[in-house]
């Protein structure tokens, strides 16, 4: 910084150190994160709790997960373009950049047919959060899983094209990674 | 055999002169109308939330009915089912039952007597309604793009066949309230278009389909409503030339023009062309879209169609609706908003008294208003949804008082003519040699802000028909104001400039939103603008079109918050278009040699580079006001100078304040 005149009434702030920045930033970026699950697992406990004896918690956490597909998919209906090309590929990126907001380390793999992408989760912070909360693997799978068919159902009517998507591996099971794949059924 | 319900001679006008396309007669169906102007529908939210007329929209429409001097005059459109799904304003009239009856007839009589010709709508609302309950309804359950909007519920063939029939019978109400004309909105996400639409319509019962069969829903609502209506009620459909929804697979420009031709063929007398949809991503009738620029698919409904067509987008000025009538685009001439900032906008035209027209600014606040359930309100019109409230008009003062306006900006000039119109004599200063204030500088930024400044023009003249005395150039100081004690003094000084709050505000590389647009004073490539609001963006869209990089910087949490939503998302469009960053929640920490260090509203800091800072933030202007009280002057500050805000804020202070000095 150029030496500046200096004002009574203007304190001079402190030097401007880019590391400390970035790495508070990071950081706040990184508890956020973590609050969305927290905020999750704690609604979830909430409606098994107010469901009373009996309650069917896989179906209360599949709803749950349903209704955040649904969500997922009204913020992603004003960027699906038909007029565009590579509707699969433009859809798999809006997954990617979801799931990496909430801190996944997840890329698109292309495929040698234009209409099939894959989604490489190589991490994801949902199984530990499973775990800390005492859910099952099980039930991780199964309601991300149901999330992400259920935005796609939503996406696929909204474009009127035949998307479908499924689970290859999973992380919860063992296998090292989440790979799902997206392709465009033939009319 | 044709015949006319009034009897206009407009040959001694001197519009009529100047405009004889416009102000020649036209035959729909089998009505002659007196001249090719027609009001458009409009929502209003005036009327009662069970769907009862109201004096407030009695009064609304009968003043745009003496506006197009025996014109078409259209009331806004009905809903027609009990369970509102079709309801798309809270405000909006309803008509399923006989008992809407004597509501509609009394903005017919309204009509009538303003010797207009009347036209009735029919809007189900489709998947742009359920305004009031949990669902609105449509062909299909296409998901909403817009989260405003409710979910669909995909109608039953008995459901349809039900909304057909409520479309009849709503057009008997409307006959026996006594409309001359008949008219179906099927445009931008209303039910009809929703059938329309490949985008919505995915049904593959005999209501989808191909474009035909999807067209089954709109013909079987015309030949009903032909078939209760009889023969010598004209019948008019609104339909899109173009949804502009390619991008979601909606309709082909070509299916729109067979759409035309099967209403045609099914019975109508004359078509509406319009454009675009509620969820189409491009923008139609904003200010940034050029006069005219929808012409050319009015011209192309034209050769595809016998009937008469009209349009009404940004086609606001009647020399290019006679020059659009005389070359074959448009058959007549309908405009909306137009007649919302200037009820009496045709009239006006058609008296040659071009210069009384106070011209809509096309910002959106009157859509933005209705889509949050508020009652109509015009950016530019004071009196806009007040045609009821007497007090809201100018009255001869009691007592003829000498004022002194200070400020010639937009502010200042609505209280003078209003203050004149009074019986005042009023005096208008400004240290500037021309009138208009910060509209001047307004003017500058690009995408037709410049049209801003038409308001000034209309002061101007009702200034100088009310013999409003203008001291330009001229400063208004204490001792003047002491030396001359006039009888009121209403100070419209425009706001100033906040004084930089962050370290290196004294440098000479920080610089005033003025000094950038006129560029009086040096300027590097790297601009950073303190300031978030509107001046800033303008002053943004400005410097990025003469090449400067440019970032806002600014303490509101969304930029543009002093914009209105409806308008709002075409400047995020434009400063992402043109390449300026934007910084909200945030403010300028320190300010250096080729570097600002920004600061977020929780403490993180960011570099940014930066020859030059702008100050676009404002503030209040409190200058003159201790004279006025030491002096035990009446005084009055209207505009910026309370609380920066923008031309809206300046136009409805000076009107209010000239209603009550």
């Amino acid at each position: 910084m150029a030496e500046v005149q200096e004002r009574p009434d203007v304190k001079r702030p402190k030097p401007f150190d880019a590391e400390a920045e970035i790495t508070k930033l990071w950081a706040k970026c990184q508890s956020a994160q973590d609050e969305i699950r927290r905020t999750f697992f704690q609604c979830r406990a909430a409606a098994i709790d107010m469901a009373g004896d009996g309650a069917d918690e896989e179906a209360v956490t599949l709803k749950a997960w349903e209704m955040k597909g649904k969500d997922t998919a009204k913020s992603y209906f004003p960027r699906v373009r038909l007029d565009k090309p590579n509707l699969v590929e433009n859809i798999a990126k809006l997954f990617v950049s979801s799931w990496r907001n909430q801190g996944a380390v997840v890329r698109l793999q292309k495929s040698e047919n234009p209409d099939e992408v894959f989604i490489v989760w190589e991490r994801c912070p949902w199984p530990t959060a499973h775990k800390q909360y005492g859910v099952s693997m099980a039930l991780d799978v199964a309601g991300c899983d149901h999330a992400l068919q259920t935005t796609l159902a939503d996406v696929a009517l909204f474009a009127n094209r035949k998307l479908k998507i499924e689970t290859v591996k999973a992380i919860p099971r063992g296998e090292g990674a989440c790979v799902r794949r997206l392709w465009l059924e033939a009319e | 055999m044709a015949r006319q319900i009034y009897d206009w001679d407009y040959s001694n006008y001197p519009g009529a002169k100047k405009y004889p396309h416009v102000f020649s007669p036209i035959q729909l169906g089998n009505l002659i109308i007196p001249n090719r102007i027609k009001y458009a529908a409009t929502e209003d939210n005036l009327n009662s939330h069970d769907g009862f007329v109201t004096d407030e929209d009695v009064a609304y429409l009968r003043l745009r009915a003496q506006g197009v001097a025996g014109g078409i005059c259209t009331m806004q459109g009905v809903y027609m089912d009990e369970r509102r799904y079709g309801q798309g304003y809270v405000g909006q009239a309803a008509a399923w039952d006989d008992k809407f009856i004597p509501g509609l007839k009394r903005l017919a009589d309204a009509i009538h007597a303003e010797r207009a010709v009347a036209n009735y709508q029919l809007m189900h609302c489709g998947r742009v309604g359920g305004v009031e309950t949990p669902f609105c309804e449509g062909p299909s359950a296409i998901p909403q793009r817009l989260r405003l909007f409710k979910p669909v519920h995909e109608m039953s063939t008995e459901e349809i066949e039900i909304s057909i029939q409520q479309h009849i019978d709503a057009a008997r109400r409307g006959v026996e309230a006594g409309f001359d004309i008949m008219e179906i909105s099927g445009i931008v996400g209303y039910l009809i278009s929703n059938f329309l639409s490949s985008y919505t319509n995915r049904r593959t019962d005999e209501y989808g389909g191909d474009v035909y069969g999807r067209c089954k829903f709109m013909t079987d609502i015309i030949r009903g409503v032909r078939k209760e209506i009889g023969p010598d009620i004209p019948l008019i459909i609104r339909i899109c030339a173009w949804e502009q929804l390619d991008d979601v697979g909606g309709n082909t420009q070509e299916e729109s023009m067979i759409v035309y031709q099967e209403a045609e063929k099914a019975g109508v007398d004359s078509i509406s062309v319009t454009v675009g949809w509620q969820e189409s991503i491009v923008p139609v009738i904003s200010r940034d879209i050029d006069f005219g620029s929808w012409l050319y698919q009015a011209e192309r409904a034209r050769q595809h169609v016998k009937v008469p067509v009209s349009m009404a987008y940004r086609l606001f000025h009647a020399d290019m609706a006679d020059q659009a009538i005389a070359e074959g685009k448009i058959d007549y001439w309908e405009n909306c908003r137009p007649q919302i900032a200037d009820p009496l906008m045709p009239l006006k035209y058609l008296e040659g008294r071009e210069e009384d027209i106070r011209w809509c600014v096309a910002c959106n606040v009157c859509l933005a208003r209705l889509f949050r359930d508020a009652p109509m309100t015009c950016y530019i019109n004071p009196t806009c949804a007040h045609e009821n409230d007497p007090s809201y008009f100018p009255q001869k003062a009691d007592t003829a008082k000498e004022i002194m306006v200070v400020g010639a900006g937009p502010a200042g000039l609505e209280a003078a003519w209003v203050a004149a119109e009074r019986g005042h004599e009023v005096h208008v200063y400004d240290t500037r040699d021309k009138l208009g204030g910060t509209i001047i500088d307004a003017g500058l930024a690009p995408y037709n802000d410049d049209e801003l400044y038409r308001i000034i023009e209309f002061h101007k003249a009702q200034c100088d028909q009310r013999g409003v005395e203008f001291h330009l150039g001229e400063e208004v100081t204490a001792e003047m104001i002491e030396d001359e004690l006039p009888d009121a003094v209403i100070l419209a000084t425009g706001a100033t400039m906040s004084t930089p709050t962050f370290f290196g505000g004294d440098g000479d590389n920080v610089i005033t939103l003025k000094e950038a647009l006129y560029e009086s004073k040096p300027m590097g490539d790297n601009i950073v603008i303190w300031g978030n609001k509107k001046p800033a963006i303008g002053t943004a869209l400005a410097l990025a079109k003469r090449g400067k990089k440019v970032t806002l910087v600014g303490k509101e949490r969304t930029v543009g918050k002093d914009i209105n939503p409806s308008f709002r998302w075409r400047y995020n469009m434009f400063l992402r278009q043109n390449g300026v960053v934007s910084y909200n929640d945030c403010d300028i920490e320190q300010v250096g040699d080729g570097q600002a260090i920004l600061i977020t509203y929780d403490g993180h800091r960011v570099p940014v580079t930066c020859d030059t800072v702008v100050i676009g933030e404002r503030g209040p202007n409190p200058a003159l006001k201790d004279v006025c009280r030491e002096n035990s002057i009446e005084f009055y500050q209207i505009g910026d100078c309370v609380v920066p805000r923008g031309l809206s804020g300046a136009v409805h202070d000076g009107y209010k304040i000239g209603l009550r000095v």
